[in-house]
């Protein structure tokens, strides 16, 4: 056995390549967290000016209790909470459920349902004629609007289809001898194996949901029903770009609403981490 | 003989066929809300495509006018920038992108399992989970000409600030950037899993017969992650047109000339005051053909350089 880390025999080029390699590792791991830091420290700081610290001059936690106390600025953050509470179960109940008929070897017509997602895959209609729609199922301006389409992702429906598929049939056959009905034995013996896949796509769609801005921008006239998101882009995006210097947002308080943005994702992120690597893998056997 | 022979076997598959239906009558009823879904949201929004085809009024359809849409927008000056600025920016973001996640992944595989591995993948990973309008927003402030800490250190080695999101000359460079800070870990993930999958006794026989370590990285690592290379660029040209988050959420009028994309084109004509929406929708019409054409094509190459199809 070779020992690919022994420098022991005067492997000089190795050495100083392992050196270059850490050293450019702290310089990219500087570089992801400086953005992230500089925008923590600026929600902290209570002077106007930040210069090029990292460490606010004048700490304070103002913004983050105007965000508390705003009604305009937690009402997006509770809609947030809600559209991805809510967006998730919904999204988890029509993909496992869609996915585990698709998963059934001798369903008649189940090519059908194959080529009907697939086609689905292949051909968008487009931004126009989705808005078209759903305006003629009178979800416009509704919170329906954003939940109810991205419930059901393609990718998610396939990758949950081949988790299904892969528990041996010999489990469901026993319980179908049992006397239990197709929905017993989806809810008794095949959810509690695929906690693995549940747990991804899940973390997912909480994701997913958490950050969508898409369908508020597209949807939704109403200001009311604005998510974070989409607030967080009023108040930074569109506030910032173009020639007007006009800040009508003190910078502590856009500074803060971003990390606010971000919690729910830092929350989750180390589950998140868990499992992703497993959900790559999963699509990747069988993609 | 014959006949009554066929008709007992149709008899006998049909009521087969029956007694599946009957069988499976549970999984139709759990398939009703997924379907339901497709219907509602992926196929009844194509029945809108014929929008393309009509001069579209505020109330409906005024009056047919076939392929008029079409030939206006190949016609259309805005059209050809939007169309090229995609291919360019996707381009860009297609070639920086993978050449930093390759190497990226090359890199931290030479850095031994351990506490400091982790710790930079859980970093580099982090970006993608973030929304595009949270990352955009952080760049807007780090960038922003009056106090961004990019502009601070330009000023405090004695150069002018520069306004980058409103500069023709900086937006592209700007873009790419960032699309690399949000993405390159995440793309990285799958390069190392096939680096993970690379036999250790290959480097040791290279090793044995006086392959150093750039050249065991030439001559193996680079071949066992090829075809995963391949994979990826195809599945990423297959997507080439499909951009619009980002460029939404960065761009403004003073760099439509280099940054606007057809998305962001389409929707600034089916939703903006200079609204016109069945241009807009013969211009997502034409996008989705493409894409289709695209898609058809890069699973054929797919089929022919790895032997199996993605899709």
């Amino acid at each position: 056995m070779i020992d690919k880390w022994d420098f022991s025999k005067g492997n000089r080029a190795r050495l100083l390549f392992m050196i270059f390699n850490y050293f450019l590792m702290v310089v990219i791991i500087a570089l992801m967290l400086i953005p992230l830091l500089k925008v923590l420290s600026d929600s902290l700081d209570n002077t106007a000016f930040y210069g090029m610290g990292l460490i606010p001059r004048e700490f304070s936690v103002a913004a983050y209790e105007r965000i508390i106390k705003s009604a305009s600025l937690y009402r997006p953050f509770l809609i947030s909470v809600f559209v991805t509470v809510v967006g998730t179960l919904i999204a988890m109940s029509v993909t496992t459920t869609g996915a585990y008929v698709m998963s059934q070897r001798g369903l008649p017509g189940r090519k059908y349902f194959t080529w009907m997602i697939l086609i689905a895959m292949l051909f968008q209609a487009g931004m126009i004629p989705a808005y078209m729609n759903i305006k003629m199922l009178g979800l416009l301006n509704t919170l329906w609007a954003v939940i109810i389409p991205m419930s059901l992702r393609n990718y998610n429906l396939i990758l949950m289809r081949n988790f299904f598929m892969d528990i041996p049939v010999s489990l469901t056959e026993a319980a179908e001898i049992d006397g239990a009905t197709p929905f017993q034995i989806f809810y008794r013996v095949v959810l509690p194996m695929s906690k693995p896949a549940l747990a991804t796509i899940g973390l997912f769609c909480l994701v997913e949901y958490w950050n969508d801005y898409f369908h508020f921008v597209i949807y939704i006239n109403d200001r009311n029903l604005y998510n974070f998101q989409a607030k967080l882009r009023e108040m930074v995006l569109q506030d910032d770009y173009g020639s007007s210097s006009v800040v009508v947002y003190g910078r502590s308080l856009q500074n803060a609403t971003i990390i606010a943005a971000m919690i729910p994702v830092l929350i989750i992120y180390p589950f998140l981490q868990k499992y992703f690597v497993k959900g790559i893998n999963l699509g990747a056997i069988k993609g | 003989m014959a006949t009554v022979l066929k008709v007992g076997l149709q008899k006998v598959t049909q009521s087969r066929l029956f007694v599946r239906l009957n069988k499976y009558k549970m999984f139709y009823v759990m398939f009703i809300p997924a379907l339901l879904f497709y219907i509602c949201f992926e196929y009844m929004p194509l029945w809108g495509l014929r929008m393309a085809f009509y001069e579209w009024g505020l109330f409906g359809p005024k009056y047919f006018k076939g392929f008029d849409n079409f030939v206006e927008l190949l016609s259309s000056k805005l059209f050809l920038v939007s169309f090229v600025n995609t291919i360019i920016i996707s381009g860009y973001n297609l070639i920086y992108g993978m050449l930093a996640a390759i190497t990226f992944a090359l890199l931290l595989n030479e850095i031994p399992n351990g506490v400091f591995k982790k710790f930079t993948q859980t970093i580099v990973y982090l970006p993608h989970f973030l929304s595009w309008v949270v990352v955009a927003s952080i760049f807007a402030m780090l960038l922003s000409p009056d106090s961004g800490i990019v502009n601070e250190i330009i000023k405090h080695f004695g150069g002018k600030p520069i306004y980058f999101f409103i500069s023709t000359r900086w937006w592209r460079t700007i873009f790419v950037l960032i699309n690399l800070w949000k993405g390159t870990g995440w793309a990285a993930i799958i390069y190392l899993a096939a680096l993970a999958g690379v036999d250790p006794q290959l480097y040791e026989a290279a090793a044995i017969d006086g392959a150093g370590r750039l050249r065991q990285t030439w001559h193996i690592t680079l071949p066992a992650i090829q075809s995963t290379i391949l994979v990826v660029f195809i599945l990423n040209l297959a997507k080439i047109l499909n951009i619009f988050h980002p460029v939404f959420l960065m761009y403004n009028p003073q760099v439509y000339p280099v940054a606007d994309v057809i998305d962001t084109y389409t929707y600034r004509l089916g939703f903006t005051s200079a609204s016109d929406v069945d241009l807009a929708t013969a211009v997502g019409l034409f996008k989705s053909v493409i894409c289709l054409i695209l898609v058809v094509i890069t699973n054929h190459l797919s089929k022919k350089i790895k032997g199996e199809k993605i899709l």
